[in-house]
C-alpha cells in the first residue's frame, strides 16, 4: 500500500473490494477503521464533560462519515465498514475491560464510572469480559450467531443492516439474534 | 455444547418460540421424545429469551475514562507526520511528537478539538490567526510551523520546544521576586513584539509558558486559544462549573472582545504568583512571600478589572519590569517606586550609567577619528596609512559595538546579557588596539605637532584606564544582581 494515498480513499477502495468479495481487503481495512477510532476519541478527551459518555456506535459513525463519507455511500458498503468497526470496538472495549480488572487485582482504586450501571441505556451492567468469552464460544458452534451479535451490539446496526452485510434474510438475523441473545443471557448468568 | 449438538437445538428453540408460551414444553416432547435433556436446554433456552429484556439490545456507552484509554496509543501516522509519542494532553486534546517526514524536523503536532475542526467560520478565523502567528519570529514564541488539514482534522503543527512548563516550576515553590522578573520580562518581551503584531495570545498561564533547557522562555500556543474560547463562554452561561479561569481578565470571562490588554491582565496573575508562590485572589490561604511595593504597584496596574485602566502598551508593562528588576538589583527600592510615577530625573541607577558609559565611550572614539586622520599625515608614508587604518578599524567595532549595547539594554533588556557574553571579547580587543595605535601615533607625531601628539598619547592613556578600571566597576554596579540574584534577600 503507498503512503501517498490518502486514508480516506484507501477506505473506500478497501469497501469496493471487499464488496466483491475480496477478504485481503478487510485485514487492510482493519488497521485504518481502528486508527480512527483512536484518532475520534483522542479528539472527545478534553470535550467531554465528566458525566458525558458516548455511545461506542456514534464513535464508529464518525469513523465512517470520516474514513469514507460520501464516496461510497451504498448501503452495503456501510455494513461492511460496520462489521470491522464492530469488530475492532469489541477488541478495544475487551482490552480495557481486562486493564481494569488488572488494575483492580493489582489493589488499585475502582474507578467508578456511569457505564458501570447507573446509565438508563443499559439497565443492567453488562460485564464485557464475560460477553466476550460467551460470544468467543458461541462463535464455536455458531459463527454467524456470532457475527450477529458483534454487528448488533458493538455495531449499532438494525436487523436490516446486519442482514444487508451478511447477506441474509431481516427474519433470518431475527430469529438467529433472539436465540443468540438467549444463550448468552443465559451464559452471563441472567 | 458441541456443534452437532447445537445444531440439533436451533429447530427446537425456533420452533417452540412460535408456539404459544403455554404449549411450547408439550410441543418440544413431541418433536424431540429421544433427548429429554436438549428439551429442557431448549425450554431453559426459551425462558431466557421470554426474560431478556432489552438485553444487548443497546449498545455499550464510553465515558471519558473508557475514551482516554481508547485513544491512549497513537496513531503511527498523521498525514505527512509519523507520530513519535505523545507530549500531553488536555483540554484542547492531544499533543504529539511528531516527525514531518517531508522536511525531517521534529514538530509538536497539536490535534484540534471536534467542535472547531467542524465550524467553517472558525476554521477561517483560525486559519488567519495561524498565519498570523506563522509570521511571528521571535526568540521567546514557539514558531507555528503549520496549519494542517489533514482528512478532514485540523492540527496544528508547532516547533518542538524541550523544557519544563512554569507551572512545573512553580509546583516547586516560588521563584523570588528576582527570579520572577528576569523571567517574566522574557516572557513579557515576547509578548511584545506579538501584540506589536498584532496578534494577541488569551490564554497565558504557567502551562503554556516553557523554560528551554538553556534557560531561555518560550511562549506557547500563540493565536491558537481562542479555539477553546467559545465553548468556554457557552459552558459559562450555561452555568456549569468549570476548572478556575484563573488567568482571564474579566472582560474575557464575560464573553466580550478582548485585545492585548487581557494577556497585560494574565501578566499581573504570573507575576504575583511566580514572585509570592500564590495566585492574587487564593484569599484564604496562607500569605506567602511578600511581594515588594514595587511589584505590587505594577501587578495592581495589570490586574486593573477595567482594561482601560491598565498599561496602555505592553512595552510599557516591559519598562516597567526592567525598571523594577534595576530598582530592586541596586536595592534603592524607595526610590524607584517614586521614579516609576513617571519621574525621569530619578533614574541614575548603575545601569543607567552603564548605558551613560557605552554610549559616551562611543562618542570620544567617533571623535577620535579626527585627529587620527591628521596624524596620519604628519606622520606620512606607509606607518601612518598603516595606522591610521588600525585605528579606524578599532574605532568602528569598538564604537558600533558599544551602540549595540546601549541599544539592547533601552530596547531589548532581556537580550543584554547574551549581547554581552557575545560582545565583551571583541570589544576588549578593539579597545586594546585603539589605546596602542593612538600611543604609537602620538609617539611617531612627537615634537612634529606637540599638541596633537599629547591628545592622542592622552586619549590613548585614557581608554587603558577606563577600560582596565572604570568600566569593569561600572558593568558589576549594573549587573551585579545576575551574577550574586540567588543569595540577595528579597
Amino acid at each position: 500500500m503507498s503512503q501517498t494515498e490518502p486514508r480516506s480513499d484507501r477506505a473506500t477502495r478497501c469497501l469496493e473490494q471487499i464488496t466483491r468479495g475480496d477478504q485481503h481487503a478487510v485485514q487492510e481495512l482493519m488497521p485504518l477503521v481502528y486508527d480512527e477510532l483512536r484518532r475520534i476519541a483522542a479528539r472527545y478527551i478534553g470535550r467531554e464533560r465528566p458525566g458525558q459518555t458516548l455511545q461506542a456506535t456514534a464513535l464508529v459513525n464518525e469513523a465512517f462519515v470520516r474514513l469514507v463519507g460520501e464516496k461510497a455511500r451504498g448501503f452495503e458498503n456501510r455494513a461492511h465498514f460496520v462489521a470491522i468497526a464492530a469488530l475492532s470496538m469489541r477488541q478495544i472495549l475487551v482490552q480495557r475491560a481486562r486493564a481494569r480488572r488488572a488494575a483492580k487485582r493489582g489493589g488499585a482504586p475502582e474507578r467508578v464510572t456511569l457505564d458501570d450501571g447507573l446509565l438508563p441505556s443499559s439497565a443492567v451492567p453488562i460485564d464485557v469480559l464475560a460477553l466476550d468469552e460467551a460470544l468467543t464460544r458461541l462463535g464455536e458452534v455458531d459463527p454467524v450467531q456470532a457475527r450477529i451479535v458483534e454487528l448488533r451490539y458493538f455495531g449499532g446496526l438494525t436487523i436490516e443492516e446486519t442482514a444487508q452485510a451478511l447477506r441474509s434474510s431481516p427474519a433470518t438475523v431475527k430469529r438467529e439474534w433472539a436465540m443468540a441473545r438467549a444463550w448468552l443471557k443465559r451464559e452471563l448468568g441472567g | 455444547m458441541t456443534r452437532d449438538r447445537w445444531e440439533r437445538l436451533k429447530p427446537l428453540f425456533h420452533g417452540a418460540l412460535d408456539q404459544p408460551a403455554a404449549r411450547r414444553a408439550e410441543w418440544l416432547a413431541a418433536a424431540c421424545p429421544e433427548d429429554p435433556s436438549l428439551q429442557r436446554e431448549a425450554l431453559a433456552l426459551l425462558e431466557s429469551h421470554d426474560g431478556a429484556a432489552d438485553f444487548l439490545e443497546h449498545p455499550p456507552a464510553l465515558d471519558a475514562a473508557a475514551l482516554d484509554e481508547l485513544s491512549s496509543s497513537p496513531p503511527g501516522q498523521i498525514g505527512p507526520y509519523v507520530v513519535r509519542g505523545e507530549l500531553g494532553r488536555g483540554g484542547m486534546g492531544i499533543v504529539y511528537l511528531a516527525e514531518d517526514i517531508r522536511l525531517g524536523r521534529t514538530v509538536a503536532l497539536k490535534a484540534l478539538p471536534v467542535p472547531a475542526a467542524n465550524d467553517s467560520g472558525r476554521r477561517e478565523r483560525l486559519r488567519r490567526e495561524a498565519r498570523a502567528a506563522a509570521a511571528l519570529t521571535h526568540p521567546g514564541i514557539a514558531v507555528v510551523y503549520a496549519l494542517e488539514e489533514i482528512d478532514g482534522d485540523l492540527y496544528i503543527a508547532t516547533e518542538h520546544v524541550r523544557g519544563r512548563t512554569l507551572r512545573a516550576e512553580l509546583d516547586e515553590g516560588t521563584l523570588g521576586p528576582l527570579r520572577a522578573l528576569d523571567t517574566l520580562i522574557d516572557v513579557v518581551s515576547a509578548l511584545c513584539a506579538a501584540h506589536e503584531a498584532g496578534i494577541v495570545h488569551r490564554d497565558l498561564k504557567p502551562e503554556n509558558i516553557l523554560r528551554t533547557e538553556d534557560g531561555r522562555t518560550k511562549i506557547l500556543d500563540f493565536g491558537i486559544a481562542h479555539v477553546t474560547d467559545d465553548t468556554l463562554t457557552q459552558l459559562t452561561a450555561a452555568g456549569a462549573i468549570l476548572g478556575t479561569p484563573a488567568y482571564m481578565a474579566p472582560e474575557q470571562l464575560a464573553g466580550a472582545a478582548v485585545d492585548f490588554r487581557a494577556d497585560i491582565y494574565a501578566v499581573g496573575v504570573l507575576l504575583v504568583e511566580m514572585a509570592t508562590g500564590r495566585h492574587p485572589f487564593a484569599g484564604s490561604e496562607p500569605p506567602g512571600t511578600p511581594l515588594p511595593p514595587i511589584l505590587r504597584e505594577i501587578a495592581e496596574r495589570c490586574l486593573a478589572r477595567q482594561p482601560g485602566e491598565r498599561f496602555g502598551s505592553t512595552r510599557e508593562v516591559l519598562d516597567a519590569l526592567v525598571h523594577a528588576r534595576d530598582a530592586l538589583t541596586s536595592g534603592d527600592e524607595a526610590a524607584a517606586v517614586d521614579s516609576s510615577r513617571a519621574t525621569p530625573a530619578l533614574r541614575f541607577t548603575p545601569r543607567w550609567w552603564w548605558e551613560f558609559h557605552q554610549g559616551a565611550a562611543a562618542l570620544v572614539y567617533g571623535v577620535m577619528a579626527m585627529p587620527a586622520w591628521t596624524a596620519r599625515h604628519l606622520i606620512g608614508g606607509t606607518p601612518g596609512r598603516m595606522l591610521f587604518l588600525v585605528t579606524v578599524a578599532a574605532i568602528i567595532v569598538s564604537a558600533s559595538l558599544r551602540l549595540h549595547l546601549w541599544f539592547t539594554s533601552r530596547f531589548y533588556p532581556q537580550e543584554l546579557r547574551w549581547v554581552r557574553a557575545r560582545t565583551r571579547r571583541f570589544i576588549g580587543a578593539a579597545d586594546g588596539v585603539f589605546s596602542l595605535a593612538l600611543l604609537s601615533a602620538g609617539l611617531l607625531v612627537g615634537d612634529a605637532r606637540a599638541s596633537l601628539a599629547t591628545l592622542l598619547i592622552a586619549v590613548a592613556i585614557g581608554t587603558a584606564v577606563v577600560c582596565l578600571v572604570v568600566e569593569p566597576v561600572t558593568e558589576r554596579a549594573a549587573f551585579r544582581s545576575w551574577s550574586h540574584r540567588s543569595s540577595r534577600p528579597a
